[in-house]
C-alpha cells in the first residue's frame, strides 16, 4: 500500500455540476479509503451516476476538487480516467456485440499498442482473467452470443486490470441469480484485499450490509452523510435518503374517487417482453402508482396496453366494455394516452414547434373535409392548454426544443389532454424535472384526475409515487408482487415489494 | 412567424441572421443578379423561359423527393422512373386517347412508387436500399418495353400534347405552369393539412409519432407511391417536350433533385423542410446550369461548381441551426 499524508486513496471534496440551469451536484464530498468496498446511496436522481461520471470523466466539474493518491486530477474522458486507474462498470452494457469476449476486454488497450495484435496471446490473457473470477466463459466467443449475466461479467472483467486504483460498480446485480452474486461478491472481497478501492453503487440496502464497509449517502446533489456501515443500521440509511418534508412537495388531493373502474386490465401477457399475468383496474380520479426497479417490467407493461408492445394474452376493458389496443392508433382512438419516460428519445417532436407537438394526436378535432386544418380553431385549442398548463412560453411557434424540461413534459401530456383521454399512463412524469415545475406537474395529474380520468403514474422516485398516488402497485420481474393501500406507504415497503420480499409484520 | 421581418433585422446581428435563415431565397437572388450582369442575353425571354422549361421535370420529382426526404426516408428510384415512364407514356398515347394514357401513366408510376413504399414502411428495409433496386429496375424495364431506342409519339394526342409542352401561357411556359401548380399543391398540403403535418411529425420523430397514434407505415407508404406518381407526371411533361420517349431519359435525375431538396434547407434526416425552398433549390440549380452554359463553360467544369454550391450551400445551413 502507497503511503501519503492522507488515509484516502480517493478524495471528491466540493464537487459541483450542472446541467443548463438544473444544479445536479451540490458541494458534494466522497472518500474512500484503499481497500474497501465503498457504497454509494440515494434515490433515482440523487446525483450518484453524475457523481461517477465526474470520477470517470465523462462529465467535467464545474467546482471542487479531485485527489486520487495524494494528486489532484480532472479527467477530460473514460481513457484519461483509465489511464489514472479508475475503472467503472456502468449500468448500461458498453460492450461491441461483434467482437470477442477476448477483443472486448482489451478494447481499450488496442489504440496505445503495437501495430500487430498477438489474439492468441490475449485470448490467453482474457481467459485467464475470467477464470480467476470464477465464471465459465469462453474467451473467443462473440458477446452477441452470451447471456446478459456473461455480459455483465465480461464488462467486469474489461473493468479490471493491473493498474486498477479504483473500482465503481454501478448496479451490478440487477441481472444476477443469488449464486452469481455471490460469486460477484467474492471477486469484490478480494479485490479489496488487494488494496483496491471499490465504489459500489446498489438500491439493494442487504446488498450493501453485507460488503460494504462505509457508506455515503446522496440526496438530491448534495451528500447527507458519510459513515463505517457498522455505526448505521437500514433505517439510518434510509432516513438520510428521504430526508426532506414530502408536505411541501405534494399537493393535498381532494378528489372524489369513483366506485366503477374506469379501465380494467386482466391477465395481460406480452408477447416480446416479460410482462405476464398483469390485472388491474383503475377508477375515474384516482391516481395510480406503478413502482418497482428498473428493468422490472413498468414501461413495458404501460407500452404493452398501449399498443406498442404485441401482446399474447389478456383483456382491457374501458368503462364496461373490452377494446383491442393492438397498436397506438386503436389505443389513442380509445382515448388512451401515454406519456413517455424518454421524453426527447420518443415523448415529444424536439424540432418542431409547440403548436405543432400539441396538434399531433389531435387532427380529427382541428380538421376538416380532406384533412385541411382549421387553423384559428388550431391556434384556439393550442393556447388554451398553454395556458392551462401554464407553459412558460413567448409563443405558441417556440420549437420545443429550446424549452426546460419541466415545460416540455407539459407539452407531451398537453398532447394527451387535447383529446379528452380516459386514462392516461405517464411514465416517470418528473424525470430531469427541476422541483418548481415538478410541484405543477403534480398539480396538474391532480387536476386531470379530477376530471375523471384514471391517471396511471410510472415513477422510479418513491417519495414522488407516494406523495401523488392513492394506491401503489409495485412491480417484480415482469408482474404485479403487492398491492400497498394510502397506510402502508413506506420506502421500505415498496422496495421490500420491489425485490420479491413480503412486508415486515407490523411491530 | 414569431417576430416579423423588421424586429428581426433590428435585434443585433440580426441582418446576417435574417441572411443565414432565408439563404436559399438570398442566393437564389445574388445568383439571378449576377447572371444578369454577366451575360446580356440572360433576361431575355427565350432564355428565361427555357430555363424554366429545363427545371420543371426535375422541380416535380424534387417535390416528391422533398415529402420522402421530410419522412427521413430518400427515393433513388426517381430517374430511372421518368425513364420507364416516359416509354409508357409513349406506347399509350399512341394506343389509347390521351386523357387515359396520362392517368394510366400516373397510376403506373404510383404503384411503382407503391412497390418502394411497401418494401421501406411494412418490410423496414432502408429506403436506401429498396429505391436503389427499384432504381436498377425501372431502368432495366424501361430498356426492355422500349427495345432499347425511343419511341415516338404518332397519334394527334401526341401532338397536342407536344404543343402544350413547347408552348407557353401570358409569357409563361406550360409545363413550368404544371410544376408550379404542384409547388403550391404541396405548400399548402405540407401547412394545411394534416397529411404535411403528420409526414413532418414523422421524419422528425418516428417513435414519438407512433406513440402518439400516427398511423406511421401508411403515411411512410404514401410518400413514395406519390413521388412515383410525380415521377410519373415528370415523365410526360419531358416526354411531350421531344415527342418521344427515350429510356435514357432522367439519368441521375434523382441525384439532381436530392440535391436541390438539400440545397432548400431540408435535412436529410427529416422533419425540416418545406415547398418554396425547394422550388428555390431546383432553380438556383437550373441558374448555375443556365448561366455556365451562356458563359461557353463546358459541362465537367459545371459539375464542379454544382457541387461546390451544394457545399456551400449546407454550410450556411449549419449557422442557422446553431
Amino acid at each position: 500500500m502507497k503511503t501519503s499524508d492522507s488515509e484516502y486513496r480517493l478524495e471528491m471534496t466540493g464537487i459541483s455540476k450542472s446541467f443548463g440551469v438544473v444544479s445536479v451536484l451540490e458541494n458534494v464530498n466522497l472518500k474512500v479509503k484503499p481497500g474497501e468496498i465503498h457504497a454509494l446511496l440515494g434515490e433515482n436522481g440523487a446525483g450518484k451516476s453524475t457523481l461517477i461520471k465526474i470520477l470517470s470523466g465523462v462529465h467535467q466539474k464545474d467546482s471542487g476538487k479531485v485527489i486520487l493518491d495524494g494528486e489532484e486530477i480532472s479527467p477530460k474522458n473514460t481513457h484519461d480516467g483509465q489511464v489514472l486507474g479508475i475503472s467503472v462498470v456502468f449500468q448500461e452494457l458498453s460492450l461491441v456485440n461483434d467482437l470477442s469476449v477476448a477483443e472486448n476486454i482489451y478494447l481499450h488497450k488496442l489504440g496505445s499498442s503495437k501495430f500487430w495484435m498477438n489474439w492468441k496471446e490475449i485470448t490467453k490473457n482474457a481467459q485467464d482473467l475470467i477464470d480467476s473470477l470464477g465464471f465459465d466463459i469462453d474467451a473467443s466467443a462473440r458477446v452477441r452470443d452470451l447471456s446478459i449475466v456473461q455480459k455483465q461479467v465480461v464488462e467486469i472483467a474489461k473493468a479490471l486490470s493491473e493498474d486498477t486504483k479504483v473500482l465503481v460498480l454501478d448496479e451490478p446485480t440487477t441481472v444476477f441469480d443469488p449464486t452469481d452474486t455471490k460469486k460477484l461478491f467474492d471477486n469484490l472481497f478480494k479485490l479489496r484485499d488487494k488494496g483496491i478501492s471499490i465504489i459500489y453503487i446498489s438500491h439493494h440496502l442487504d446488498e450493501i450490509f453485507k460488503i460494504a464497509d462505509s457508506v455515503t449517502v446522496l440526496r438530491d446533489g448534495v451528500d447527507t452523510g458519510s459513515m463505517a456501515v457498522k455505526d448505521t443500521d437500514t433505517d439510518g440509511v434510509i432516513r438520510l435518503m428521504i430526508g426532506r418534508e414530502l408536505k411541501d412537495l405534494y399537493p393535498t388531493r381532494d378528489v372524489e374517487i369513483g366506485e366503477v373502474p374506469v379501465f380494467e386490465v386482466k391477465n395481460l401477457t406480452a408477447k416480446d417482453t416479460l410482462v405476464h399475468d398483469v390485472s388491474f383496474s383503475v377508477r375515474p380520479g384516482e391516481v395510480l402508482g406503478i413502482a418497482g426497479l428498473g428493468g422490472s417490467g413498468r414501461t413495458e407493461t404501460a407500452k404493452l396496453i398501449f399498443g406498442a408492445h404485441k401482446k399474447k394474452s389478456g383483456t382491457l376493458i374501458l368503462n364496461g366494455k373490452e377494446i383491442k389496443t393492438n397498436t397506438p392508433v386503436c389505443a389513442v382512438g380509445h382515448q388512451i394516452g401515454f406519456v413517455s419516460e424518454d421524453r426527447k428519445e420518443d415523448g415529444v417532436f424536439l424540432p418542431l414547434s409547440i403548436r405543432r407537438n400539441i396538434s399531433v394526436t389531435n387532427f380529427s378535432g382541428i380538421s376538416g373535409k380532406l384533412g385541411f386544418i382549421n387553423v384559428a380553431n388550431e391556434y384556439k385549442n393550442v393556447l388554451e392548454l398553454i395556458e392551462k398548463l401554464n407553459i412558460k412560453t413567448p409563443s405558441s411557434e417556440v420549437d420545443v426544443k429550446n424549452l426546460s424540461g419541466g415545460n416540455q413534459q407539459k407539452v407531451a401530456l398537453a398532447k394527451w389532454l387535447s383529446i379528452d383521454s380516459k386514462v392516461i399512463f405517464i411514465d416517470e412524469p418528473t424525470r430531469g424535472v427541476d422541483v418548481g415545475a415538478k410541484i405543477e406537474i403534480y398539480n396538474l395529474i391532480n387536476e386531470v384526475a379530477k376530471k375523471g380520468v384514471g391517471v396511471v403514474v410510472i415513477s422510479s422516485d418513491m417519495p414522488e409515487i407516494m406523495g401523488i398516488s392513492d394506491r401503489i402497485l409495485v412491480m417484480h420481474e415482469g408482474t404485479f408482487y403487492g398491492e400497498l393501500s394510502k397506510e402502508e406507504f413506506s420506502e421500505e415497503n415498496i422496495l421490500r415489494y420491489s425485490i420479491g420480499e413480503k412486508l415486515k409484520q407490523v411491530v | 412567424m414569431a417576430l416579423t421581418i423588421k424586429q428581426q433585422l433590428s435585434s443585433p446581428g440580426g441582418l446576417l441572421k435574417f441572411l443565414v435563415k432565408h439563404n436559399t431565397i438570398f442566393i437564389f437572388i445574388l445568383l439571378l443578379i449576377f447572371s444578369a450582369l454577366i451575360s446580356d442575353v440572360f433576361f431575355t425571354s427565350t432564355n428565361l423561359s427555357n430555363l424554366l422549361k429545363q427545371v420543371s421535370g426535375i422541380g416535380i420529382i424534387s417535390i416528391g423527393m422533398l415529402l420522402v426526404i421530410l419522412t427521413g426516408g430518400i427515393d433513388l428510384s426517381v430517374g430511372s422512373m421518368v425513364a420507364l415512364l416516359a416509354v409508357t407514356f409513349a406506347i399509350l398515347v399512341n394506343v389509347v386517347v390521351l386523357p387515359l394514357a396520362i392517368i394510366l401513366t400516373i397510376i403506373i408510376g404510383f404503384g411503382l412508387g407503391s412497390v418502394s413504399g411497401y418494401l421501406v414502411a411494412y418490410q423496414k428495409m432502408a429506403p436506401f436500399v429498396a429505391t436503389l433496386a427499384l432504381m436498377t429496375i425501372a431502368r432495366g424495364l424501361g430498356f426492355i418495353s422500349s427495345k432499347g431506342s425511343p419511341i415516338t409519339f404518332k397519334t394527334p394526342g401526341g401532338e397536342f400534347m407536344s404543343n402544350f409542352a413547347n408552348n407557353s401561357t401570358l409569357a409563361v411556359p406550360n409545363i413550368a405552369i404544371v410544376f408550379f401548380l404542384i409547388v403550391i399543391l404541396a405548400m399548402v398540403l405540407l401547412r394545411y393539412n394534416v397529411f404535411g403535418r403528420l409526414i413532418i411529425a414523422i421524419g422528425s420523430n418516428e417513435e414519438a409519432s407512433r406513440l402518439s397514434g400516427i398511423k406511421v407505415n401508411k403515411y411512410k407508404f404514401l410518400v413514395y407511391a406519390i413521388s412515383g406518381a410525380l415521377a410519373a407526371t415528370a415523365a410526360v411533361i419531358v416526354a411531350s417536350r421531344t415527342n418521344l420517349g427515350s429510356p435514357n431519359m432522367g439519368m441521375a435525375w434523382e441525384l439532381d433533385a436530392i440535391a436541390a431538396v438539400v440545397i432548400g434547407g431540408a435535412s436529410l434526416n427529416g422533419g425540416k423542410g418545406t415547398a418554396i425552398n425547394t422550388l428555390m433549390g431546383v432553380l438556383i440549380l437550373g441558374l448555375i446550369g443556365n448561366i455556365l452554359n451562356l458563359l461557353n463553360v463546358p459541362s465537367y467544369p459545371q459539375q464542379v461548381v454544382k457541387g461546390a454550391i451544394i457545399i456551400f450551400a449546407v454550410l450556411l445551413q449549419r449557422f442557422d441551426s446553431k
